[in-house]
């Protein structure tokens, strides 16, 4: 199926940083981004989140809201704050679906709101999509 | 102490259904909840005296997925559910406690869901370092499940010895109708 298959044409493939504070769900997106060709930096809060990204520089943010320490909403301003990062696609992904919380997360800077359970496909098709 | 006594003993009973999550502070609440195959979770932490239980089947509502990282999936989600609900009442991640109730097997001929439900729980737990401090899974029976969110004491009945398909209920359709939906801004 050539749909699954992103980076094709690529010699180097892109890299995805999912934050998470759940250990199951990091697993389940790395396994899935891994099999479309990605690869893949984890962190486990927002506050991990930005200190990873002081030193790389992934081409996709995912990202859960609800974490300790800092939240995706906190996570997201955050990252906007820095202009090396201004044009990074964030994605969200959570379980929450309210509009006020997606309004929050569009004036935060997202680029986009996934609802959970994830569908490998959409999230194939979605990444492609921020990526181009 | 008797946690659970019967009868115009002022306590309020709740009743979940497949697909639903409860989660309360009330010390006066008592979650309920009949289980064939499903899995229930009862989770508490016992510093914020936050309780709530879900109860879930692992398959992905409507979309007749069986591969097993669908079920995982789905698994994750439910469970994701009910910790966020408890965060949101002032519980924290590293004081939950759990005990897990169900997983009875069907013995349909097939593949035994219910072991697969409480395989997953466990997995579950110990993937996210939440102590596993009760479980009644397995068997052939019904349980009746019934939780103190605030306490953290559960007990777990069988309600029927006879094999849980003579007792399935209809399956209710799970509130998420929205499932992996993207939206760009």
């Amino acid at each position: 199926m050539t749909t699954n298959l992103p980076n094709e044409g690529n010699t180097v493939s892109s890299t995805i940083m999912t934050v998470d504070d759940s250990p199951s769900m990091r697993m389940l997106l790395k396994a899935a981004l891994t099999d479309l060709g990605y690869k893949v930096l984890e962190a486990e809060d927002g506050v991990q989140a930005l200190e990873r990204l002081g030193g790389v520089e992934p081409d996709l943010l995912i990202t859960d809201i609800n974490m300790p320490r800092l939240d995706g909403f906190g996570l997201i301003e955050k990252v906007r704050e820095q202009d090396r990062h201004r044009n990074l696609p964030i994605l969200v992904l959570t379980t929450e679906s309210s509009d006020e919380k997606k309004q929050r997360a569009r004036n935060a800077g997202a680029t986009g709101w996934i609802v959970k359970p994830f569908h490998p496909d959409k999230l194939a098709a979605a990444i492609r999509r921020v990526l181009h | 102490m008797n946690a659970f006594p019967r009868a115009s003993d002022g306590l309020t009973r709740i009743n979940i259904m497949q697909g639903e999550t409860k989660v309360s502070d009330d010390p006066n609440a008592v979650l309920t909840t009949v289980l064939g195959s499903c899995i229930s979770a009862c989770l508490y932490d016992p510093v914020a005296k936050v309780g709530g239980l879900n109860h879930f089947l692992l398959a992905e509502p409507g979309s007749g997925d069986t591969d097993v990282s669908s079920l995982q999936r789905y698994g994750v989600y439910a469970m994701e559910v009910l910790i966020n609900a408890m965060m949101a009442m002032g519980a924290t991640r590293s004081n939950l406690k759990a005990r897990i109730y169900g997983g009875a097997s069907l013995r349909d001929g097939f593949r035994d869901i219910g072991a697969t439900n409480a395989l997953f729980a466990r997995r579950f737990l110990r993937d996210e370092r939440i102590a596993l401090v009760g479980e009644d899974v397995g068997g052939h029976g019904a349980r009746r499940v019934e939780f103190r969110p605030t306490l953290g004491l559960a007990r777990c009945r069988v309600a029927s010895d006879r094999p849980v398909e003579r007792l399935r209920l209809p399956p209710v359709p799970v509130p998420v109708a929205a499932v992996g939906d993207v939206e760009f801004f």
